[in-house]
C-alpha cells in the first residue's frame, strides 16, 4: 500500500493505493493524525485505488473518524469499489462513515 | 661450548690476546658475558662503549682495564651487543684491524642466533594461537547460551595474553548500547556497565565504531565506562561475525591488567584480533540457539493454547435434541479470533453466536475467551438476542476500548415450537438462512461491530421453518486466497451450501471446508475460517 496525500481547499486528500490491511494500517493512521495535528479538520480518503480492505483497515478507519470527530473535525470517504460498498453495507459501518460516489462530491460534501 | 665462543677461542689463538662478547636484553639493562676466551670481562660503562654508527673508527672506544688496555666495539645488528678485545699494547696496530675482521663475523652470528631465536618464539606463538583456536571450537561446539559462550571465551582469551581483567560486550541495536555479558573485574569494583556506541573516551566504543583493534597505555583514554575491568593497558579487539556479504561488528572484547606489569605487544593484539570473528561466531552460534529453542518454545506454547481455545467451543451435541448443529474453526496463527457458541435455552429454543474478533493470534484469542464466558452467562438470563448481545457489550467495553480491537459477532435465537428466528447482527457480513427450496436470505446486520458503534442494539426477526438451514460463516471463509490472490467469494460457498441443504449439517460443513482448502491449494489461510450450519430437529 501506498499513500498519496494532496490537498484541495482546507480539505486534505489522502490516496489509498493497494490494500488496507492489518500489516500497513498503522501508516494510514499515522499519517491521518500527523495531518490532524498539522491542523487538518477535514480529512477524506480515497479508495479508487484499493481493491481490499480487511478487518483491522476498518477498525482504523472507524477509530480514525471518531478522533476526528473529537477534534471538532470529519473525516470521510469516496469511491469505494462494489465489493468494499457493499462489505461497508453489510457490516452497517456505512452508518459511520459519509461515503461519496466521487472524489468530487465528497469535497463538495464538506 | 657455544659457537661464538669457538669463534672468540680461534681469534685468540690466532691474534694472542683475549676477547669477550657482551649483550643487552634493553636499552636499561645491565650488560652480560655472552661468550669470552680471555681478557677483563667487566662491563665497560657506558661511555667505553662503542658508537653505533659513524666512521669504523668512532664505533671503536678503548678503555684501561685492570689487566691493560682493551678495545671495545658495537656489533652491529638487532642484539645489542659489544665486543672487547685485550689487552693489546698501546702499539699494537694490527688490533684495530684483527677488529674490523671479527666484528662483522659476529655480527652475522647474532643476526643468525636471533632470527633463530625469533623463529621459535613465533612457533610458541602460533601454538598459543592454535591453542586458543581449538579451545574456541569446543566451546562453539558444546555452548548453549550466549552467556556461557561469552564467559568462557574471555577467560580463555585471557589467560592466553596473560591479562587480568577483562570484559566482553555485545552490541544491542535497539539501545545503541555495548552491553557487557561478561567480565573480569577488578577486585571490589561495581559490576560492568552498558556503554553507548558514541561514547567518546571509551576506547572500547571506539573499537566497535572504527571496527579496528586497538591497544592503549595506562593513563590513556581512561572512562569511568570501563574502571570496572581496565587496570594500566588495554587491548580491545572488534568482535566480527564473519558473512559472504562482509563482516558484522557484534561487540567488543577488552583486556587489561596484564600479569607481570608489562604492556600488551603487538603479538597479542594480533592473536585477539586473530580469533574476533571466532568469538563472532560463538556469539552468532549461541544466538540462533537461543532464538531456536524460544521459537520452539513458542511454538509449543501456541499448541497448548490452540487445543485450549478449540476446548473451550462446543460440541454440536450441546443444543440436541432441540437441533442438529455441526461448526469448525481453523486458526491461521494456531489461536485465532473466529469463535461460536450454542445455547440450549428452554422451550425448544435455541441459540447460536457466530463471532470475529478483528486480527488473530493472542490478542484476539483472549477476546474470544472473554466472549464465550461472558456470552454462557448472559444468554441463560434472557432468549431477546439484542439483551444478551448488550450485556456482552458491556462486559466487553473496556477490553475492546484498551485493545482498540473489535468484533463482528451474529446472536440468532430460534424458536422452533414459535417458528420464529430473533437475531442481533453486530457488524457481521456472512449470515443466512437457507430454506428448504434452495432460497438464501441473508441476516442483515441490525448494528455495526462491537467496538465500533454506538452503544444501543437492535435485534430483527423473520419465521422460521422447520427445514430452514442457519449458516454463519466468518470472512476467512469467503476471503480464503488461491496462488494468485484470487478470493474464494460469498457466491461460491453459498453454491455449496444450498446445493447441499439437505445433507447432514456435519457433511455440509465438511463440503465448505473441502470448497475451501481446494481453492487454496497450498495456500495457508490469512485469516481464521469458521462455518455453524443448524437445523431444528
Amino acid at each position: 500500500m501506498s499513500l498519496q496525500v494532496s490537498k484541495n481547499g482546507d480539505v486534505v486528500v489522502i490516496e489509498v493505493d493497494g490494500q488496507l490491511i492489518v500489516g500497513n494500517r498503522q501508516e494510514l493512521k499515522q499519517r491521518v493524525l500527523d495531518e490532524a495535528e498539522g491542523g487538518a479538520r477535514k480529512i477524506l480518503i480515497d479508495f479508487a485505488r484499493a481493491g481490499y480492505i480487511d478487518s483491522s483497515g476498518l477498525g482504523v478507519l472507524v477509530s480514525l473518524a471518531k478522533r476526528m470527530r473529537e477534534l471538532g473535525g470529519d473525516l470521510r470517504l469516496a469511491n469505494l469499489n462494489d465489493d468494499l460498498q457493499t462489505l461497508f453495507e453489510l457490516t452497517k459501518l456505512d452508518s459511520l462513515f459519509q461515503i461519496a460516489d466521487t472524489r468530487e462530491r465528497a469535497l463538495e460534501s464538506f | 661450548m657455544s659457537e661464538l665462543a669457538r669463534v672468540l677461542d680461534a681469534f685468540s689463538e690466532a691474534y694472542g690476546c683475549g676477547a669477550v662478547l657482551w649483550t643487552q636484553a634493553g636499552a636499561d639493562a645491565p650488560l652480560e658475558v655472552a661468550a669470552t676466551s680471555g681478557g677483563d670481562v667487566t662491563p665497560p660503562a657506558r661511555a667505553e662503549l662503542g658508537a653505533t654508527d659513524g666512521a669504523p673508527e668512532d664505533q671503536v672506544r678503548e678503555r684501561a682495564t685492570a689487566l691493560g688496555r682493551q678495545l671495545v666495539a658495537r656489533i652491529p645488528g638487532r642484539t645489542r651487543a659489544w665486543l672487547g678485545v685485550g689487552p693489546v699494547a698501546d702499539d699494537d696496530g694490527d688490533a684495530m684491524r684483527w677488529m674490523r675482521v671479527l666484528v662483522p663475523v659476529l655480527a652475522q652470528m647474532l643476526q643468525s642466533q636471533w632470527e633463530a631465536r625469533r623463529a621459535t618464539d613465533e612457533l610458541a606463538e602460533r601454538y598459543e594461537e592454535i591453542n586458543l583456536l581449538y579451545s574456541i571450537s569446543e566451546i562453539l561446539g558444546r555452548t548453549v547460551t550466549l552467556e556461557e559462550a561469552a564467559r568462557t571465551i574471555l577467560m580463555e582469551v585471557a589467560e592466553t595474553v596473560g591479562a587480568e581483567y577483562g570484559a566482553l560486550l555485545v552490541h544491542d541495536a535497539v539501545s545503541g548500547l555495548l552491553r557487557p555479558v561478561t567480565a573480569l573485574r577488578v577486585a571490589g569494583a561495581a559490576t560492568a556497565i552498558p556503554i553507548p556506541i558514541d561514547e567518546a573516551v571509551s576506547v572500547t566504543a571506539r573499537v566497535f565504531r572504527t571496527r579496528r583493534a586497538l591497544l592503549v597505555n595506562a593513563g590513556v583514554l581512561e572512562s569511568e565506562y570501563e574502571a570496572s575491568f581496565r587496570e594500566g593497558a588495554m587491548l580491545s579487539v572488534p568482535i566480527v561475525w564473519t558473512t559472504p556479504d562482509g563482516g558484522i561488528p557484534l561487540g567488543v572484547v577488552s583486556l587489561s591488567g596484564r600479569r607481570g606489569g608489562f604492556g600488551f605487544t603487538a603479538g597479542d593484539e594480533k592473536l585477539v584480533a586473530a580469533v574476533g570473528s571466532q568469538i563472532g561466531t560463538a556469539i552468532q552460534n549461541a544466538r540462533l540457539v537461543r532464538a531456536s529453542i524460544d521459537q520452539e518454545r513458542l511454538a509449543s506454547e501456541m499448541r497448548l493454547a490452540h487445543d485450549l481455545q478449540m476446548r473451550l467451543l462446543p460440541s454440536g451435541a450441546a443444543v440436541a435434541p432441540d437441533a442438529m448443529c455441526a461448526a469448525r474453526v481453523e486458526a491461521a496463527d494456531g489461536v485465532g479470533g473466529d469463535f461460536y457458541n450454542l445455547f440450549r435455552l428452554g422451550g425448544g429454543r435455541t441459540g447460536v453466536l457466530v463471532g470475529d474478533v478483528s486480527s488473530h493470534g493472542y490478542r484476539a484469542a483472549l477476546i474470544m475467551a472473554l466472549v464465550m464466558s461472558a456470552s454462557a452467562i448472559h444468554a441463560q438470563t434472557t432468549a431477546d438476542p439484542a439483551e444478551t448481545v448488550q450485556a456482552l457489550l458491556a462486559t466487553l467495553e473496556e477490553e475492546l476500548h484498551e485493545t482498540e480491537m473489535f468484533l463482528s459477532l451474529c446472536y440468532a435465537v430460534i424458536d422452533r415450537d414459535a417458528g420464529t428466528l430473533r437475531w442481533t447482527n453486530s457488524g457481521h457480513p456472512h449470515a443466512f438462512v437457507i430454506g428448504a427450496d434452495g432460497t438464501v436470505t441473508r441476516l442483515e446486520a441490525t448494528d455495526p461491530p462491537l467496538g465500533l458503534g454506538p452503544d444501543a442494539l437492535h435485534a430483527a426477526a423473520r419465521p422460521w421453518k422447520a427445514d430452514d438451514l442457519l449458516v454463519i460463516f466468518t470472512d476467512g471463509v469467503s476471503d480464503a486466497r488461491d496462488a494468485r490472490g484470487k478470493a474464494l467469494g460469498e457466491k461460491r460457498v453459498l453454491d455449496v451450501l444450498t446445493a447441499r441443504r439437505r445433507e447432514l449439517p456435519s457433511r455440509i460443513v465438511d463440503g465448505v471446508f473441502a470448497l475451501v482448502e481446494g481453492h487454496m491449494g497450498r495456500n495457508r489461510p490469512h485469516d481464521d475460517q469458521a462455518v455453524v450450519v443448524l437445523r431444528s430437529s
